[in-house]
């Protein structure tokens, strides 16, 4: 027997490299490429990136909804163009090498685990680049996360997801086309589908919100928005637009009844706080003044002057009990403290107001006077409280469960990715020659 | 009504009644070119399928594929719309169907004008094509004065597709193959053979030389007997079969494919040294793989680039570090394809002369290579594959050096390969001949 052949029945009850070996072999590999190959190049990349979206969002993020939300997608957008850049050539570049070991013994789930490890390090890398030049750069990130003690951890965690996972899409990607050409045509396909199917920024429509259930960008974003606390925060669109139109003039026509049953409105804040305002009760002559109202109807409207309206509430009023006299019967009385809501209840409850609720009085003003009137802050408040009220999104909610829940989902997306590029480049074979 | 546009839309591709006329009209000339071209005219009536045929009858194969895929999306978006009552889901097939019907237009032209090549005529038949094909279609094919210059139809009958060349006992030490035929998917419903009766036993300890003109199957053929891609056949390696026991008999064959598939932004030891923990038996010691790395690095010459990377290496240098890559393994069977190319002639000779030094130790040793005299003599035995009169790769011998000078009636290997070429390849169209010849021969004996 020749010698050949003692090796080759010695050899076949020998046992070779496994895939535990292999994994630290292709580790090696991919280390060595990333000092070699320049590999390291993705580093600065990322920092600069980050930087330029960190200058764009940076007033606004973790301060009001539409900055928050802003800042998020800004975020998850740069974490999925990282996580693209770092593999979509790493597999396709390498395909004729990778079959040629492949047919020497390569394990093909050994080799995608190698990049999975070594892609790991690399998204943990520019995770930590990303966020310390966002932090560096102006972006204020509030103290308390959830899960740890400091915000920027907890939404670290959440940017290295991102990223990893659209690591892993790119390293599918890159496992199923044949060339670094082709992989690098299909990949802005891949990053419009994650930054439109977001569902941030873009309304999506009902059977595009299914679709956005396929895209990594779309738990990325809402879990940001969510780490940073969104239903708590102000919208500010609404108020910035009525500021713009501060100056405009508008006449209008509001009746009696219309008046008195706005101020009646208990339940809305800026009514009730108006309600709840205490004032010392004028006299007539000063509340006329205050109006720049004369006695006899001054500006020929025929509607019944103030004079007129506060002598029909003359007896109605409670009886003061600092001064047990009624609170606008003359000119002299002395001043006592009462709130907006009695003396607005009381003229309501008034048969002889009730029989003029439908008289109208036309006006003319600006946005601005109004705004005045009640109060620019008090008025900002209200306004944003109450759009924000209306924009609370149960998707974004702040709490554990809901976090927890997006990891999950995101994490999801980097196994089945792994997978299917392990399935995939198992066809490498199949390639022609 | 929706019924009827449904049947119209898969036969002629739209509907309406001119869709009807012409693509009736376009069926009846395809018919006949197809006929031209020795492929049954009915396969003209089936939808898709059709536009596969075409674009074969046009020699682009790969393009009358996609063709007929685009044709079909395109069919079925046409249909699914007139279907389909959702505004949005619409929207979204018509979509895709465009998409179908852009690449349907594209691949459409390039069929064409493979036609026109075909047909040689002039590149204006181009226009005539896109803008109403039915037209050329008729006036090609029932039109004498038009010929295919080159038939895409299936086999014919010659005496050389009878010949079967002998079947051989395995020896128990050595290589035995038996290959029936390796055949390859060949569009949707048939197959491509690419190779067909190979049949030999190669003795442990000889040196191989691998011959054959280029489509002839050489590298398919050492694909097939490295287990690489499996054929309709017989591997037998040392007593061992090579279809069956793959995953443990891959560490025995080394297989050093044409191009130099290494990383280039990795050294020369690097690279050794993974594939020497890659290839060795776990059994090695540490100390063992660094002698093996060392051993290789000093007989391919490569100890004085070690730390080197492969980027930097010469043409030779890659080639010989390709080669070692495979040796440090110690393997059986040791295929290489070309391994001089890119190598100048006294490096290639340096080359095979280590290689021979490998066989002497009692491993087979086979190299494809297409300047085999210069190196010849070092050869024990020479393998010649030819592509016959169906275009599929035979042996058309397989002996020593000697025997294969005084088989073919050649000193020169050369010679021998142009013997054997198909004359549009500027060889003498020799090829069934001979295939005939060591096939009786080998029967006889």
């Amino acid at each position: 027997m020749s010698e050949a052949s003692v090796a080759t029945q010695r050899h076949l009850k020998l046992r070779y490299l496994g895939r535990g070996g292999q994994i630290i072999i292709y580790l090696g590999k991919l280390l060595r490429g990333f000092i070699y190959q320049a590999d390291w190049k993705v580093m600065p990349m990322a920092a600069l990136i980050a930087g330029l979206v960190s200058m764009v969002v940076r007033r606004d993020f973790f301060l009001t909804m539409e900055g928050t939300l802003k800042g998020a997608f800004a975020l998850t957008c740069v974490s999925i163009w990282n996580g693209c850049f770092n593999s979509i050539q790493v597999v396709c570049r390498e395909r004729d090498i990778i079959k040629r070991e492949h047919r020497s013994g390569l394990h093909i789930s050994a080799y995608i685990f190698a990049h999975m490890v070594y892609q790991a390090l690399l998204c943990l890398l520019q995770t930590g680049i990303t966020l310390f030049v966002c932090q560096r750069t102006g972006i204020q990130f509030p103290q308390q996360g959830l899960f740890t003690p400091w915000l920027i951890v907890d939404i670290g965690i959440t940017v290295f997801l991102i990223t990893y996972a659209s690591d892993m899409l790119s390293l599918w990607i890159s496992c199923i086309t044949r060339s670094t050409t082709t992989a690098m045509t299909v990949m802005p396909f891949i990053l419009i589908f994650q930054l439109v199917f977001s569902g941030g920024i873009f309304t999506l429509p009902q059977w595009a919100i299914k679709i956005s259930a396929a895209s990594i960008s779309n738990y990325g974003l809402k879990c940001i928005a969510a780490q940073a606390d969104y239903n708590k925060q102000p919208l500010v669109t609404a108020w910035n637009s009525i500021v713009k139109v501060e100056k405009q003039e508008f006449n209008a026509t509001v009746t009696v009844g219309q008046i008195l049953d706005f101020l009646q409105k208990d339940d809305v804040s800026l009514i009730h706080d108006f309600r709840a305002t205490e004032f010392n009760a004028p006299t007539t002559g000063e509340l006329l003044s205050m109006f720049g109202l004369g006695a006899n109807d001054p500006l020929g409207t025929g509607l019944p002057s103030f004079n007129e309206l506060l002598s029909m509430g003359t007896g109605m009023l409670p009886e003061n009990a600092a001064g047990g006299e009624n609170t606008v019967s003359s000119e002299e009385s002395a001043p006592r403290t009462l709130t907006f809501g009695q003396v607005i209840d009381e003229l309501a409850a008034m048969e002889s107001v009730r029989n003029i609720r439908d008289k109208s009085y036309n006006f003319s003003t600006t946005v601005g006077q109004i705004i005045e009137m009640i109060g620019r802050e008090k008025m900002q408040n209200y306004v944003q409280d109450m759009t924000a009220q209306s924009n609370q999104n149960a998707d974004y909610e702040n709490s554990k469960a809901n976090i927890f829940g997006y990891w999950g989902n995101i994490s999801i997306f980097v196994f089945v990715f792994a997978i299917l590029s392990v399935i995939c480049l198992e066809f490498v074979d199949k390639d022609k020659r | 009504m929706v019924v009827l546009k449904i049947i119209e839309n898969i036969i002629f591709g739209n509907s309406g009644t001119w869709a009807v006329i012409s693509g009736v009209l376009y069926i009846i000339g395809l018919w006949r070119i197809f006929q031209k071209s020795d492929v049954p005219g009915w396969k003209a009536l089936i939808p898709w399928y059709r536009e596969y045929w075409l674009g074969k009858c046009a020699g682009k194969e790969q393009e009358g594929r996609f063709l007929a895929v685009a044709q079909f999306i395109y069919t079925a978006g046409n249909i699914a719309v007139e279907l389909i009552k959702n505004e949005n889901a619409r929207l979204f097939v018509a979509v895709i169907s465009i998409m179908a019907w852009i690449i349907y237009a594209i691949y459409s032209i390039q069929v064409y004008n493979g036609l026109i090549d075909v047909y040689n005529v002039r590149k204006r038949w181009l226009w005539l094509w896109i803008l109403a094909e039915p037209i050329p279609a008729l006036i090609w094919g029932f039109n004498d004065k038009y010929q295919p210059s080159w038939k895409a139809g299936e086999f014919r009958d010659n005496a050389v597709s009878h010949v079967r060349g002998g079947e051989v006992a395995d020896m128990g030490e050595g290589l035995t193959v038996n290959l029936n035929k390796r055949e390859v998917p060949d569009g949707l419903f048939q197959k491509k053979v690419l190779l067909k009766d190979i049949h030999m036993n190669i003795k442990p300890g000889r040196l191989v030389m691998l011959l054959g003109g280029s489509g002839a199957g050489k590298t398919t053929y050492v694909n097939a007997i490295n287990g690489y891609e499996k054929a309709d056949a017989k591997v037998i390696l040392n007593g061992r079969n090579i279809y069956k026991e793959y995953s443990k008999m891959l560490y025995e064959v080394g297989f050093v494919p044409q191009s130099d598939l290494m990383r280039g932004k990795d050294t020369v030891l690097h690279t050794l040294i993974d594939y020497a923990n890659l290839r060795l038996p776990s059994n090695f010691s540490d100390q063992d793989r660094k002698d093996r790395v060392e051993e290789a690095l000093k007989l391919f010459g490569l100890g004085p680039v070690r730390n080197s990377m492969v980027s930097q290496l010469s043409g030779g240098q890659r080639k010989r570090l390709s080669i070692a890559m495979e040796f440090i393994s110690n393997p059986s069977l040791f295929i290489l394809d070309e391994p001089d190319s890119g190598v100048d002639g006294v490096m290639a000779r340096e080359l095979f002369k280590q290689l021979r030094k490998v066989a002497d130790t009692g491993r087979i040793v086979i190299a494809i290579t297409h300047t085999p005299d210069r190196v010849v003599e070092l050869f024990d035995d020479v393998i010649i594959l030819a592509k016959d009169s169906d275009r599929i790769g035979r042996l058309a011998f397989y002996g020593t050096v000697d025997e294969c000078r005084k088989f073919f009636g050649k000193e020169r290997m050369e010679e021998v390969v142009k013997t054997i070429n198909r004359p549009e390849e500027g060889g003498d169209g020799r090829a069934d001949e001979f295939i005939i010849k060591y096939a009786q021969e080998v029967q006889h004996v």
